[in-house]
């Protein structure tokens, strides 16, 4: 490849060639050693020559070197036309090296050599000037070591050798010297006429073959002619003197005996070119000037060469030969930097003294630019003075790319210009990787003082449209020769640039060749030559890849991702994965960072970097680079990256055919056996996985076994709705959050959502659910998710054992791609806190522009920016996963047929049904657990307001009462069965009661199987798993009958009638009614009468039912009535008087929950508690002793009537309580016997103005002892006189149950009737304590 | 002769474009060699490669002299576009050492010489153009430079917000008419 160095013009190129049967490796071994000389001291050469061939040998004594180049490849024949022009870009010699070996004889390898040197180097070719063949004798095979007599040009190195360097070194002296030799016979030839004609006839002339040439030319050994100028004498002169050691003063311009007369004919070259046959004539020297120049050049005499280009120059300015011209100051800019070199390494003092070089080579550069190129010829001329221009463009930019590399203009300068080596762009200051900052770039223009602007503007002149002129080779070598130096200068986007154009070159060849290769003539023995080669080799023999080998592809890849890269786009973004690399075993290595779920989240705020117009067309040219070589799967690889890094900007019509190229290259790339494949790349598709809830008759609830033990508490749930002796638990949230539960063997449901960020069908090959824990059978499912919006997906699987079930999130795979696991962790407080905080600092940093250009790529951003450095340092999270727990398999039981119609029940408040369900169980498995439980719509209020705690005590009570004593559903457990075998019904009976207020209730069935065989040594569980079953019932209670009003009143006995006739007539009547009558007719104290209003609202005629029933003592009395629609009736009933005892009444009013009582918050003094509780035992009482039922008038329904929300007063509870005192009082005459009177209807017929006791006994009656005090009242107290006080009579201290008589003489003074009361009363507290009544009539004896 | 105006982003986004064709004619170039361009091959590859050389809008401007013919591009967009691009190398390497916000002529490739200048807010404005006009280029920039500050003047208006806004294109290509 041509390197292009900045002295290449004074290098002597040496091509070095295998020669017979030699491997590869042992040929480069050998080259390597003989690379390994780049230059040659100019006194090592031999000089014996004596004749012509002397003219370029260098002096005995003369210092300085001949440098050497060793190019892979001789330039191509399209060149040959520069060969009197630039005869340094032809290898001059070449060194065929071959290897002893057994089978081949050392003339066979000269023979081979030969024939294979004809084959590079095109016939009639005036180079290479020099050959030999080296053949080195390998160890221990020297066999054939004949030296035949054909054998001149070969060379044998024994292996043996002590020290081959030195002896290779001189056998290259000794080639050089051959080639410098050469240089005076082609010279010899130029100077003559002929030559010289032929050297000015067109404007990249060229030499016939020598055998063309007149005869006596070809005689080297001939002395030149005597020739009608002098430029022999005068070189010779030159030399003589050069060797002398003499400084040539200036000549005059027409110093070298140049005849300015020519110049008019000159002038016009093209027209000489027609006549041909004015051969002979003489022409201008100038062109010989500079081909004297050219090889002093490259002899290593450099004063010389200056001389001559001098010369040159000045002769050729004069006849306006631009190409030669600019030549001739390309050879002087090269001599001057040699010469720096030479005379103390550069050690200059001027500012820059690399101006004037570079002066000459701009000059040169606009020489080119401007020369004319001939109309005859100008296709060829074009392309020769295109590729001169480039040329040169690019030897200044290298003068100032050394400079500039080197740190500045000095020994290293001369070194990379000179002597580039094999590394000519990658400057040993650049080679370190590490230096390759901006600053150390910067560092570097400062030091040397060359910008890198400068460079790179020198660099761009050789870019133009020109290019289009070159030859392939050329147009890539000049290519690759910019890019590699823009890279050098960290000038990425500019290398980017170009190195598309070398993308394009190669891919043009490449598809060029195989259009070619498509021709059937072409042998197809040229296989296998990878791309590479085809770059390098000449045009014409392009390589041909018939068997698609995919050498070179990844060097072509490369470059384009490279240049991708430098326009942000990463096309390694979505990566490529081998199918055996998959192996089951990959969920494991994927848990720990498909955990992160941030890191290929497709960040809707990820910040768009580049110029997307570019990028598109970027990518459009990767892929039809990749199709084109073809690699299937990197045209996959590209689309998908690009889909998935720039979807935000792409068009929708981009991202449509990005997909569809990326899926039809797969679906080729597998076709034709592809292993590797693309991992999966859209992003992240899945948003969230949930369980779905099983269907309510499905849904396991565990219990602790411990529930099936003895019942320890009493308490009835029902009454609190949950059992939670804590007003506020904060343990409750906790147990809320419990892992759900999911029956094994039976289907469960995932719901997974899915997103699709693009706007095309974004079709999903497999999604399955990723699980760990219990083996879980799922399938994967094909979805084709629409365009742009969230899908939901419903995944079935079904849990194989019991235990834990993790549900890890999705295992998602693309068509053609490999499956991608995503993890689905459950968002923590602290994790939603740091993923908070995360995007907040990229939020912050979105808009900042700190680091810009190139610096800003989102891959070399995201390594600098705090976000995501801040992310690194902490510490990794555990990641809570759906967890579920897989239960065992589970009974279904269903409800199979039911008494009621409609689920609706229709009753009457307080009546009473009965509803029956039929059972099934439907599963293989048996139940033998049952357990009901109900609700209702009265319950729920009732524990509402319960739970508040804002009811007083009573009203507590009273709501606590209803939901215990007065359930609207019950069920008799004990009496039906628990157990139904599987497939087998059963009946359950649900009593139903009738509650005012309650609209819907519901019947709730919980069933197990709980008592399973254990298997053997499993420890019983300490849970067990319930399902329900709810029946839903509607009910409607009519409201009929109102109680209101209740009282209590006392009853004295009833007060005869007016006459005993008349009562005893009425006995006589209503002898059905004596028992009542009898009721009523008791005598003695201690009755009081029930009293209630019934008021009928219905439609219908109720009997209504009040009965009492007390002690065993009395008999049971009822009263009923019909209570006609719309009326109001009262039933009264006699209740007989009783006295709770104080420990009952001390007794607090219960709670029939076990709430949690913090603080009683009633005020009330201890009296009024005491008032309270009184009331509230006493009426509890009652209700014990009197039941209310009605019964349809006609009909059969009946129920009970509820009395409960009748308050009672305090005057009602004095007229039910016993007096703690008994007062009983009777009359008695006062006479010695103390006759009683005698009593008629409850009244002393007593007589009148005769002396009578009273007598009254006082008993307590209490469990306690009293003290005392009566007071007596006398009505009408004018018409009796009596004996003593009548108030405060002391009673005193009465024990328990002693008593104590009064006696009071009296007198009724007149007819008529008394009453005589007597009120005992504490002596204390002066409350009532007792009160009796005597009632006496007077009358006429 | 056309002049194409960029303005980008501090992370190499355009947040504009313009393309102005002025009436004043195209320099000749004068040289030889990028006349008579051959057509080389066929291949879409070759295509880009000619593009990329500069070859086919060299050709194009040879062949439409007239201005109104060049109307929809005689230039390759895309092969504009990635020399402005590639010109940031140098505008970002000057702009380090220079101080100032207008860098004339900072880079010169196939033809088109680039002239950028920079906000405080890191903003390169590039323009391509194809003839010296330092001083016209200077007061163009300095007027898209004002009309972008008032752009920026929106709070809803980010540094990496491309500018849609009819008004700020209408100012730009007014501007464009009267000095380039």
């Amino acid at each position: 490849m041509d390197t292009h160095a900045f002295a290449s013009l004074a290098h002597v190129r040496i091509l070095l060639v295998p020669a017979g049967s030699i491997q590869p490796s042992t040929f480069e071994r050998f080259a390597s050693e003989i690379r390994a000389f780049d230059e040659i001291r100019l006194g090592d050469i031999p000089a014996d020559q004596k004749d012509e061939r002397a003219r370029f040998m260098p002096n005995p004594m003369a210092t300085g070197q001949l440098h050497l180049s060793f190019p892979s490849h001789p330039p191509p024949s399209t060149h040959s036309n520069l060969s009197l022009f630039r005869p340094s870009h032809f290898t001059l010699g070449v060194i065929g090296i071959g290897a002893c070996s057994e089978t081949e004889t050392l003339s066979s390898t000269l023979d081979h050599f030969n024939a294979s040197l004809a084959d590079i180097v095109p016939p009639g070719s005036l180079y290479p000037l020099a050959k030999n063949c080296f053949i080195f004798e390998d160890n221990g095979s020297s066999t054939n070591l004949n030296l035949g007599d054909g054998t001149s040009g070969l060379v044998v190195i024994p292996s043996m050798m002590g020290n081959k360097k030195l002896y290779i070194g001189t056998l290259l002296a000794d080639l050089c010297s051959h080639i410098i030799g050469e240089f005076g016979r082609l010279v010899s030839v130029l100077e003559s006429p002929l030559g010289n004609e032929y050297l000015n006839a067109t404007m990249f002339p060229i030499l016939p073959a020598l055998s063309e040439m007149p005869r006596q030319l070809d005689m080297g050994s001939l002395p030149p002619l005597p020739a009608q100028h002098s430029q022999p004498e005068l070189s010779a002169a030159h030399t003589n003197r050069s060797q002398a050691g003499l400084v040539l003063p200036r000549v005059s311009s027409s110093g070298p005996g140049v005849n300015p007369i020519r110049q008019s004919t000159l002038g016009v070259p093209g027209s000489r070119n027609k006549r041909n046959s004015g051969i002979g004539v003489a022409s201008s020297p100038g062109r010989l000037y500079k081909v004297l120049g050219d090889f002093f050049l490259l002899s290593g005499r450099i004063e010389d060469a200056t001389i001559w280009y001098t010369e040159a120059t000045v002769s050729l300015k004069l006849l306006q030969d631009a190409a030669w011209n600019a030549s001739a100051l390309e050879g002087l800019a090269t001599t001057s930097i040699m010469e720096a070199w030479l005379s103390g390494q550069g050690l200059v003092k001027s500012k820059e003294p690399w101006a004037e070089v570079s002066d000459k080579l701009a000059q040169a550069t606009t020489m080119y630019y401007k020369a004319n190129p001939m109309a005859s010829d100008s296709e060829l001329n074009h392309f020769y003075l295109a590729y001169l221009y480039s040329t040169a463009a690019i030897r200044q930019a290298s003068l100032y790319f050394s400079i500039w590399s080197a740190k500045g203009w000095g020994p290293l300068a001369f070194t990379t210009m000179l002597q580039p080596g094999a590394n000519p762009y990658l400057p040993p200051t650049l080679s370190n990787s590490e230096h390759n900052t901006t600053l150390n770039l910067e560092r570097l223009s400062i030091t040397s003082g060359i910008s890198r602007s400068t460079v790179a503007g020198h660099l761009a002149q050789a870019h133009g449209p020109w290019l289009v002129h070159l030859g392939p080779t050329d147009r890539l070598a000049v290519l690759e020769t910019m890019a590699s130096m823009y890279a050098c200068l960290g000038y990425k986007r500019k290398e980017a640039y170009v190195l598309r154009e070398v993308l394009g070159c190669i891919m043009d060849l490449l598809v060029c060749g195989r259009e070619e290769n498509r021709k059937p003539s072409t042998s197809p023995g040229n296989t296998g030559l990878g791309i590479r080669n085809v770059s390098l080799s000449v045009p014409g023999t392009v390589g041909v890849r018939q068997n698609e080998s995919a050498e070179g592809n990844a060097s072509i890849l490369r470059l384009l991702k490279y240049v991708c890269r430098v326009l942000g786009i990463d096309l390694e973004a979505v990566k490529l994965v081998h199918t055996a690399e998959i192996s089951p075993e990959d969920g494991e290595t994927a848990s720990t960072d498909s955990m992160l779920p941030e890191d290929d989240a497709l960040e809707v705020s990820q910040e768009v970097y580049g110029w997307p117009e570019l990028q598109i067309g970027v990518i459009r040219e990767a892929i039809a680079v990749a199709e084109s070589l073809p690699d299937y799967l990197i045209v996959a690889q590209i689309a998908a990256s690009s889909l998935k890094t720039m979807h935000p900007v792409l068009a929708p019509a981009d991202q449509q055919h990005l997909y569809a190229t990326s899926g039809r290259a797969l679906t080729t790339a597998q076709r034709r056996g592809e292993t590797t494949q693309i991992e999966y790349w859209a992003g992240r598709p899945v948003v969230s996985v949930a369980i779905s809830t099983l269907p309510f008759i499905r849904l396991p609830i565990e219990k602790p076994m411990s529930i099936l033990k003895a019942r320890l508490t009493g308490t009835n749930p029902i009454l609190t709705g949950a059992i939670d002796p804590f007003l506020y638990n904060p343990r409750k949230s906790l147990l809320v959050k419990g892992k759900s539960l999911v029956i094994q063997n039976e289907p469960l449901e995932l719901i997974v959502t899915l997103r699709n960020p693009f706007v095309f069908d974004l079709e999903l090959q497999a999604l399955s659910i990723s699980t760990s824990g219990v083996p879980f059978e799922s399938k994967s499912v094909a979805v084709v998710l629409p365009a742009n919006m969230p899908h939901t997906v419903t995944l079935v699987g079904r849990p194989l054992q019991t235990g834990t079930l993790v549900i890890r999130g999705c295992i998602v795979q693309a068509p053609g791609g490999t499956p991608r696991e995503f993890a689905l962790p459950l968002s923590t407080d602290e994790e939603e806190e740091s993923s908070a905080r995360k995007r907040s600092a990229i939020e912050c940093e979105i808009d900042r522009s700190k680091y810009s250009g190139l610096d800003s790529r989102p891959w070399a951003k995201s390594s600098k920016r705090l976000s995501s450095v801040s992310a690194r340092f902490q510490p990794k999270m555990s990641h809570a996963l759906l967890e579920c727990k897989v239960v065992p398999e589970q009974p279904l039981l269903r409800i199979r047929r039911t008494t009621l119609t409609h689920g609706a029940v229709m009753l009457y408040n307080g009546e009473m049904s009965t509803i029956r369900l039929t059972m099934e169980n439907v599963s293989t498995l048996p139940i033998d657990f049952l357990r009901l439980s109900f609700d209702d719509s009265t319950t729920a209020p009732a524990q509402h307001a319960l739970a508040e705690g804002e009811l007083s005590v009573f009203d507590t009570y009273e709501t606590e009462y209803d939901l215990i004593h007065k359930p609207a559903f019950t069920w008799q457990s004990q009496k039906e069965s628990n157990n139904i075998g599987a497939g087998q019904k059963a009946v359950l009976t649900v009593t139903c009661f009738g509650k005012v207020g309650c609209t819907s209730g519901a019947i709730h069935v919980a069933y197990s199987y709980v008592h399973r065989p254990l298997a053997e040594g499993a420890q019983e569980p300490d849970v067990f798993h319930t399902r329900q079953l709810t029946y839903p019932v509607v009910v409607t209670v009519y409201h009929m009958l109102e109680c209101h009003g209740m009282d209590i009143l006392p009853f004295d006995g009833v007060e005869d009638g007016e006459s005993e006739e008349a009562e005893e007539a009425e006995e006589a009547e209503e002898a059905a009614d004596g028992h009542r009558r009898h009721l009523l007719g008791v005598a003695e104290t201690g009755w009081s009468i029930f009293s209630i209003d019934v008021r009928n609202t219905y439609g219908l005629p109720f009997d209504v039912t009040f009965s009492c029933t007390q002690d065993s003592k009395c008999t049971p009395v009822s009263a009923t009535l019909t209570v006609p629609p719309g009326s109001t009736s009262r039933v009264v009933v006699p209740v007989k008087k009783f006295l709770l005892s104080e420990e009952h009444i001390a007794k607090p009013i219960p709670t029939l929950s076990d709430r949690q009582f913090v603080v009683t918050k009633s005020k009330l003094t201890s009296e009024e508690q005491r008032t309270q509780r009184e009331l509230f035992w006493y009426r509890e009482e009652l209700f014990k002793l009197i039941q209310a039922h009605w019964r349809e008038s006609g009909g059969t329904r009946h129920g009970e009537l509820s009395l409960r929300q009748q308050r009672m007063t305090l005057p009602m509870l004095e007229a039910l309580r016993t007096d703690p005192v008994e007062v009983t009082m009777s009359l008695v005459r006062a006479s010695d016997e103390a006759t009683p009177i005698d009593k008629k209807g409850g009244r002393y017929d007593s007589p009148a103005n005769e002396f009578l006791l009273m007598k009254t006994l006082i008993t307590n009656m209490s469990p306690a002892p009293l003290t005392l005090v009566t007071d007596l009242t006398m009505t009408p107290s004018e018409h009796l006189i009596y004996e003593g006080v009548l108030s405060h009579i002391p009673v005193g201290n009465l024990q328990p149950g002693q008593s104590l008589e009064l006696e009071t003489p009296l007198c009724f003074l007149s007819l008529g009737r008394f009453e005589l009361r007597a009120e005992v009363r504490h002596a204390d507290t002066v409350k009532r304590a007792g009160a009796g009544l005597l009632k006496a009539a007077v009358r006429v004896v | 002769m056309s002049h194409h105006l960029f303005l980008l982003s501090p992370s190499d986004t355009p947040l504009y474009s313009l393309t102005h064709y002025s009436t004043k004619p195209i320099p000749s170039t004068g040289s030889a060699l990028t006349s008579n361009l051959p057509s080389w091959s066929t291949s879409a590859f070759a295509g880009t490669l000619t593009a990329l050389s500069g070859a086919s809008s060299a050709t194009q401007s040879h062949h439409v002299q007239g201005g109104a013919a060049r109307m929809g591009g005689g230039q390759d967009r895309h092969v504009i576009q990635m020399i402005a691009n590639a010109s940031l190398d140098v505008v970002e390497d000057v702009m380090r050492k220079d101080g100032a916000m207008y860098l004339k002529s900072v880079d010169k490739f196939n033809e088109w010489m680039v002239s950028a200048f920079i906000t405080p807010g890191n903003m390169k404005f590039v323009l391509l153009h194809e003839a010296k006009n330092d001083d016209g280029i200077k007061s163009f920039f300095n007027e898209v430079w004002e009309l972008y500050v008032k752009t920026m003047l929106n709070p809803f208006h980010t540094a990496h917000t491309s500018i849609r806004s009819p008004v700020f294109d209408a100012r730009v290509r007014t501007s464009a008419k009267k000095y380039l």
